[in-house]
């Protein structure tokens, strides 16, 4: 029921909205709540509850509202209490079948005796093979809302902020602090998980309304301080690296802004505890600031008669505010004054109350106030360990670092003058340290001398502790009723599983999964450490809490994951590829050609005409500086000193373990600069392999590595016509197989391109020219060459028909015919081994594997039936156990046959052998090893060509 | 430390006396036992009605004592492993002067903390048979424990994302098939079927090209087995003693003769080292080095809704894998993050890479939120495998160096290391894991999938 005008009201009744819940069509305001709105409209229940399936409704009226969880559209557990009504918005509960009146589930209430928690463990046991239908009927209980097979709706994004002081909790101790820092000249971030700013002085009497539009007035002249309503600091990590969550931003769903402050001030205020009683869930009951809030914020009357228990002013406030308005307040029990609550009955909702003298008061409202818990959260996040204090029955900040600062409820009680006062204070701390941080960055001292330390000058100016009231401790009353509402828990199960050994309050929460839920641990926490430290004869510091985990407010995927920024890498020649209807294949960022719609022409053209692949993706670094042949030789296998300026070679690279890398070829350019080439997926490895060498090994070496992979386009001109072909767009280089003979780097003009580099290598097996030329110019180059090979039969070629022609030609891929354990005495690369060099990566593995034999080798094989082509990773297989597998394979253009490559046990590996490998059908075909890895051109006439 | 100093500064100590040594047999001194074995309450479903009757309280899952001041066996590290090996001391070999220390409660660090993926679709033999022992022990477990620990055996893919991936999932599943494991290699359709909220379109940056489908993966109750395997062992007499920090572990002579901890000595012949985060720390205290960095790995759980996903997924490319509870919860693992650490706090990073590999795999899920994260420590040994069995120092033995796999590896571990320490010999089932192997080279080749997922 609507009250008449309030003066700290929110909903605009000039606003009026439709929406529907449970299929039905409701009323409300904006600024209307979905659980306000129902409030208002006399709804009572909620949501069931999610194992015993029982009727729950407002008991907080804010986001931690654990009966308030309900789906809106498209997305799941939105926060009624919490969220605001939109004008169509169809809202509906979660855990309800087949309805929110009826539902099935509540036979589970009668036979809730044997569903104490932790009941599956001991049951559902035998036989093992009906596990499975057991297990479909305990999922039917999963709470929660639906996640429909749809990309869901919204728009996510991400923000970065360099505040100077993020100020968490917008109510009067954060907005105090915000405008003390700001005004000490702070660039301050005022985060408020609420709709407006303002706390508890929003539904608070006359004197707090106009506290708060004084301060609302103060924040909003202060031009440095951004205000954030609906969002919440969710998490904080180190460095004071914040994650915050906005709601608020005009058309994004969510946005996660990433804040690096230079000082936090915690300003939570606090979060009121429920009493833990038998009925303490039915619909009716509700706590003090949830009352409160409904009528002052929402208009809306909770009850019509009520009984108030209360043990401090917010429940003497409610019960002036319930009377108000027009609220039958039947009985107010002061537990100052010994007063208790033992009992709440009804059956859907609230009927009666039986209080601690023995009364029984019909009634259809309960309101508690019986304490506080400090949502510390964030400030075990920066690595503080609250402590527990008797008197005040509540926790408290113990030692916090520099960069965090605590104010208002979380740190004590007292007047509202004096925590703003005190606020104000943190405030201009805050900024003072701030300040001190900036400076510390600005001169490149992460953590600088102590004479930069603010702490001596706070010193003299040190805050006045607020102080803190003495509070009657109430957690559990003389039953049992739910400690953990989202998870349906009791403080008897919670004693249950004490009794049984879950004696500390970790075991505790992981057996009854007590704080696992919605509000993890925020509402329920003190309460359950309470009834474990009661069970266990412990005090509460010696209980302990849970470990508080981020983020305080769940986030979503969405939010976390932004836009999605997956970038792709092409060539400068992808236009060409994707008008020649090249098929794409993704390899790790790039896309690049796979084939032009037939790799075998491909391939035959290659070895009879002349073909072109792109092969910009090559990793490409550029290496400069006196020691640079050092390096090299540090990385490679190979020896490098002897390279001259002009040549090019072959190197194999290895990690610490001798397990073959990576391989390229790298030239000299001059006596100081060489390009060094990497296989395309292991490029970005091989660079932080290369730099953790140089910055933690060799920090003296004179030497620069630069990846240059996109500087260039990279061109394989490949055939037996490549020579004829380049000749006619190569200018001032002698082509000529004397003047550049195989494996030399020259420098020249292609297609009057200037600086081209030009390489004779051949990993096709055929003559060969790779030509690395500016990227701007690859499509330029790319196409002249297409032009002028017209009449040598030119076409291009992809990874597919590169990939069988080294197959004939017996080059290994690092990464497909050597796996994590392949040294390189495995992979046949004996030749490039130089165990005499003084160091590399690798030796002393590799000098070790040289002086054994009992390595798995690299081999050709040559399968017997020349239809079948055995699928890579097919098992070699010899008496009986795994002897190998094929590591490649393909049908050879060439050949007109079957060629592999595979890895196999050592004994296995002499030329002759035969071999046994298992086909997918699992029947068993023949191969014999040959003598070398090359089916075709074994000699490599070809490439030296 | 670097990789490359790992492995030699791993193993100059040990070289010269490489092959562990077995310790002086404890069979002689059995038969006393700690004389405090019990009957055991059953559970059950006719017990859990009649005491729901009769509110009869449930006897506790296990027992505290006080220290004793000597036991034959010492096992540091109340996880799944530790507790395995006294359950199977116990139980298969009379052996149960035995007791359990951890520095907190039990089942604290690695087994409280990991996702719960069970599998045994490995890529070498030797992998592929232990773990295939794990969970043919895993499926009789609950009967065994008599505590449903709940195994789900709901099947397990491993996305392939490129054609690199592709042939190793062919890899593992050749292997896998001729080692009797169900597993194949599935196409985008039949992954489709499984896993409808799967994008198998090749819309995504990195689509979905098959996968690695193995039938009898699933995940499991944490917990449960951890509590299970503590009430077994507890059962038999085993001293489980909580919060009890292992501060020192005395060696004489080589051998090892007892450990000191922060509430009194202990003697004992034996002292197993099964802690995983701590392991070489543990390990350091009788001077064994292990080639072992220790990096966190992190999780997250989400809210709960409505059963969507009814497999686990593995994604080894976008370092993510998933599963749904039966409550409900999606629970994310990622790979171990870059750098060694021993923090087990999460990171902001982790969770945005974490949800934005998430929605690329399944993009109706951007409007599920994120409950809480949190981190594991993973011993990481140069080859993926772990390190059991002897050591150097007599009477010190280790069940450590577990990685990302510990979990599904509880099982098999303690059993073949109780039957190690009954018959002083490294049983065959774990001889391709003993510590000499970093000395002689024969490194297993679990490394050689490219990703090492779950």
């Amino acid at each position: 029921m609507r009250l008449s005008l309030r003066p700290g009201e929110v909903i605009d009744r000039s606003r009026p909205l439709r929406f529907t819940w449970n299929g039905h069509d409701y009323p409300a305001f904006l600024g209307d709540t979905i659980s306000s709105a129902l409030a208002a409209s006399g709804e009572r229940v909620m949501s069931r509850s999610f194992k015993y399936s029982r009727p729950r409704g407002v008991l907080t009226a804010d986001s931690l509202d654990p009966g308030c969880i309900v789906q809106v559209g498209d997305e799941p557990n939105v926060r009624a209490s919490h969220r605001r009504v939109e004008d169509g918005m169809i809202a509906s509960p979660q855990n309800v079948w087949p309805s929110l009146r009826f539902d099935v589930k509540v036979a589970n209430r009668a036979v809730s005796r044997f569903l104490s928690a932790g009941f599956y463990y001991k049951t559902f046991m035998k036989p093992q093979r009906l596990w499975p239908a057991y297990e479909a009927v305990l999922k039917r209980f999963a709470s929660g809302g639906v996640i429909s097979n749809r990309p869901a709706a919204g728009y996510f994004d991400k923000r970065y902020a360099h505040p100077d002081v993020v100020v968490a909790g917008g109510g009067p101790a954060g907005m105090s602090a915000a405008v003390a820092a700001a005004e000490a000249g702070a660039q301050v971030m005022l985060v408020e998980s609420e709709h407006e700013l303002g706390g508890h002085l929003r539904w608070g009497g006359a004197h707090e309304l106009s506290v708060l539009a004084e301060l609302k007035a103060a924040v909003s002249a202060t031009n440095s301080i951004e205000v954030l309503i609906d969002s919440v600091v969710a998490g904080r990590y180190d460095g004071n690296f914040l994650a915050i969550l906005q709601r608020s931003l005009p058309g994004v769903t969510e946005r996660l802004i990433k804040a690096r402050a230079k000082t936090l001030i915690v300003a939570p205020g606090l979060i009121e505890r429920p009493y833990v009683f038998a009925g303490n869930d039915l619909p009716g009951v509700m706590l003090s600031g949830a009352a409160r809030r409904l009528i002052n914020l929402w208009a809306v009357k909770p009850g019509t008669r009520a009984v108030v228990f209360t043990a401090n002013s917010s429940g003497d406030a409610a019960a002036q505010d319930l009377e108000g308005a027009g609220v039958e307040v039947c009985c107010v029990e002061d537990a100052r004054r010994g007063g208790d609550v033992v009992r709440a009955s009804g059956s859907a909702t609230l009927q009666s109350v039986e209080c601690g003298d023995g009364r029984t008061y019909q009634c259809d409202l309960l309101v508690t106030a019986t304490g506080w818990t400090a949502p510390t959260s964030l400030l075990n996040m920066a690595g503080d360990k609250p402590t527990y204090d008797e008197r005040a029955a509540r926790f408290f900040p113990c030692s916090l670092p520099e960069d965090v600062l605590a104010t208002g409820g979380i740190t004590g009680d007292g007047s509202l003058e004096q925590i703003l006062e005190h606020a104000a204070h943190t405030g201009r701390l805050a900024a003072g340290r701030a300040r001190v941080a900036g400076g510390r960055l600005r001169k490149g001292v992460p953590h600088a001398a102590p004479t930069d330390s603010p702490v001596a000058e706070e010193q003299s100016n040190a805050i006045t502790a607020l102080p803190v009231d003495a509070h009657v401790a109430l957690f559990r009353g003389r039953t049992h009723g739910f400690v953990d509402f989202s998870e349906d828990v009791s403080s008897k199960e919670l004693e249950a599983a004490v009794a049984e050994g879950y004696s500390s309050i970790e075991l505790a929460k992981r057996y009854t999964t007590a704080t696992m839920g919605s509000a993890q641990g925020k509402l329920e926490v003190v309460n359950a450490v309470a009834v474990v430290a009661a069970a266990t004869e412990s005090t509460i510091t010696e209980t302990g809490t849970t470990v508080w985990r981020p983020p305080y407010a769940p986030i979503t995927l969405g939010a976390l994951a932004g836009r999605t920024l997956e970038p792709v890498r092409y060539s400068p020649m992808q236009s060409w590829h994707e008008a020649r209807g090249a098929t794409p294949l993704v390899a790790g960022a790039w896309i690049r050609p796979d084939h032009y719609g037939n790799p075998t022409a491909e391939v035959r053209n290659v070895r009879s005409n002349v073909g072109l692949i792109d092969v910009t993706p090559l990793g490409k670094f550029d290496l400069r500086g006196p020691d640079a042949a050092k390096l090299l030789s540090q990385l490679y296998v190979n020896k490098w000193a002897k390279l001259a300026v002009g040549s090019v070679r072959y190197g194999v690279m290895c990690a610490e373990d001798g397990v073959v890398l990576d391989d390229g070829v790298t030239g000299r350019l001059s006596d100081d600069n060489y390009l060094m080439t990497a296989t395309s997926s292991g490029a970005d490895t091989l660079l932080e392999w290369a730099e953790s060498w140089l910055q933690t090994e060799h920090p003296e070496w004179r030497v620069h590595i630069t990846p240059v992979t996109s500087d260039f386009a990279s061109i394989n001109v490949a055939g037996p016509k490549s020579r004829t072909l380049l000749e006619r767009l190569v200018e001032n280089v002698d082509l000529s197989a004397e003047a550049f003979p195989y494996m030399r780097v020259r420098r020249g003009r292609v297609a009057g391109v200037e600086d081209c580099l030009m390489w004779r290598i051949g990993f096709t097996g055929e003559l060969s020219f790779e030509l690395h030329v500016p990227s701007s110019y690859g499509l330029h180059v790319w196409e002249s060459l297409m032009e002028q090979g017209a009449d040598l039969g030119i076409a291009p070629f992809g990874i597919e028909a590169q990939r069988i022609l080294r197959l004939e030609k017996g080059h290994l891929i690092v990464g497909q015919d050597t796996d994590g354990l392949t040294r390189a005495y495995s992979a046949e690369l004996d030749w490039a081994i130089k165990l005499d060099k003084e160091d590399f990566s690798g030796k002393p593995e590799l000098s070790w594997q040289a002086e054994r034999s009992d390595w798995p080798k690299l081999v050709g094989l040559r399968p017997e039936d020349v239809t079948v082509v055995p699928p890579e990773a097919s098992q070699i297989v010899h008496d009986g156990a795994i002897a190998g597998r094929i590591t490649s394979s393909r049908m050879s253009p060439t050949l007109g046959r079957p060629i592999c490559l595979g890895l196999v046990a050592p004994h296995l590996a002499e030329p002759g052998t035969e071999l046994s490998i298992v086909l997918p059908a699992g029947v068993r075909a023949r191969a014999v090893v040959t003598e070398h890895l090359a089916h075709f051109d074994p000699e490599g006439q070809r490439l030296r060509g | 430390m670097s990789g490359r100093d790992r492995i030699s500064r791993a193993l100059t100590p040990v070289t010269g006396r490489l092959s562990g040594k077995p310790y002086k047999s404890i069979r002689n001194t059995l038969g006393k036992g700690t004389g405090e074995k019990r009957g055991q309450a059953r559970y059950s479903a006719f017990d859990l009605f009649r005491r729901g009757f009769t509110k009869d309280p449930w006897p506790p899952v296990w027992r505290e004592h006080e220290l004793s001041s000597s036991y034959d066996v010492v096992v540091v590290g109340g996880g799944v492993h530790g507790l395995a090996i006294a359950y199977y001391l116990a139980h298969r070999h009379g052996i149960t002067n035995v007791c359990v220390l951890d520095k907190s409660y039990v089942g604290s660090g690695g087994s409280g903390r990991n996702t719960a993926i069970i599998r045994s679709n490995y890529l070498t033999p030797d992998g592929v048979r232990f773990y295939d022992r794990s969970v043919k022990l895993y499926e009789n477990l609950s009967a065994e424990l008599n505590f449903n620990v709940m195994f789900s055996q709901r099947g397990h893919l491993t996305l392939a994302h490129n054609d690199s991936s592709l042939r190793t999932m062919r890899w593992r599943a050749e292997v896998n098939k001729l080692e009797n494991i169900d597993s194949e290699v599935i196409g985008p359709e039949e992954i489709k079927k499984l896993v409808p909220y799967l994008d198998v379109s090749s819309e995504p940056r990195y689509p979905i090209l098959g996968a690695l489908y193995h039938p009898p993966g699933g995940i499991i109750r944490h917990d449960a087995v951890v509590w299970g395997y503590a009430r077994g062992a507890d059962t038999a007499g085993v001293h489980i003693h909580q919060n009890t920090e292992v501060v020192g572990i005395n060696v004489s002579s080589g051998r090892v003769t007892g450990v000191r901890t922060n509430r009194g000595d202990i003697s004992a012949p034996i002292v197993v080292n099964a802690t995983a985060g701590w392991a070489s720390l543990i390990s350091n205290m009788v001077g064994v080095r292990m080639p072992i960095t220790t990096s966190p790995l992190q999780a997250a759980v989400t809210e709960p809704v409505k059963p969507f996903l009814n497999t686990v997924v593995v994604s080894g490319s976008l370092h993510v894998y998933m599963s749904q509870t039966d409550r409900g919860e999606l629970v994310f693992g990622a790979s171990v993050d870059p750098f060694p650490s021993y923090s087990m706090r999460g990171s902001l990073d982790f969770i945005e890479g974490l949800a934005s590999h998430v929605l690329e795999l399944m993009p109706a899920l951007s409007k599920m939120r994120v409950l809480r994260q949190w981190a594991g420590l993973c011993d990481m040994t140069p080859d993926y495998s772990p390190i059991m069995g002897f050591t150097p120092v007599e009477g010190f033995l280790v069940d450590v160096g577990w990685g990302t796999y510990g979990f599904k590896a509880g099982p098999v571990s303690g059993e073949a290391m109780a039957q190690l320490i009954a018959d002083n010999k490294t049983p065959q089932i774990i001889e391709a894991f003993a510590l000499e192997r970093f000395g002689t080279g024969e490194l297993l080749g679990e490394k050689g999938a490219a990703s090492v997922g779950h």
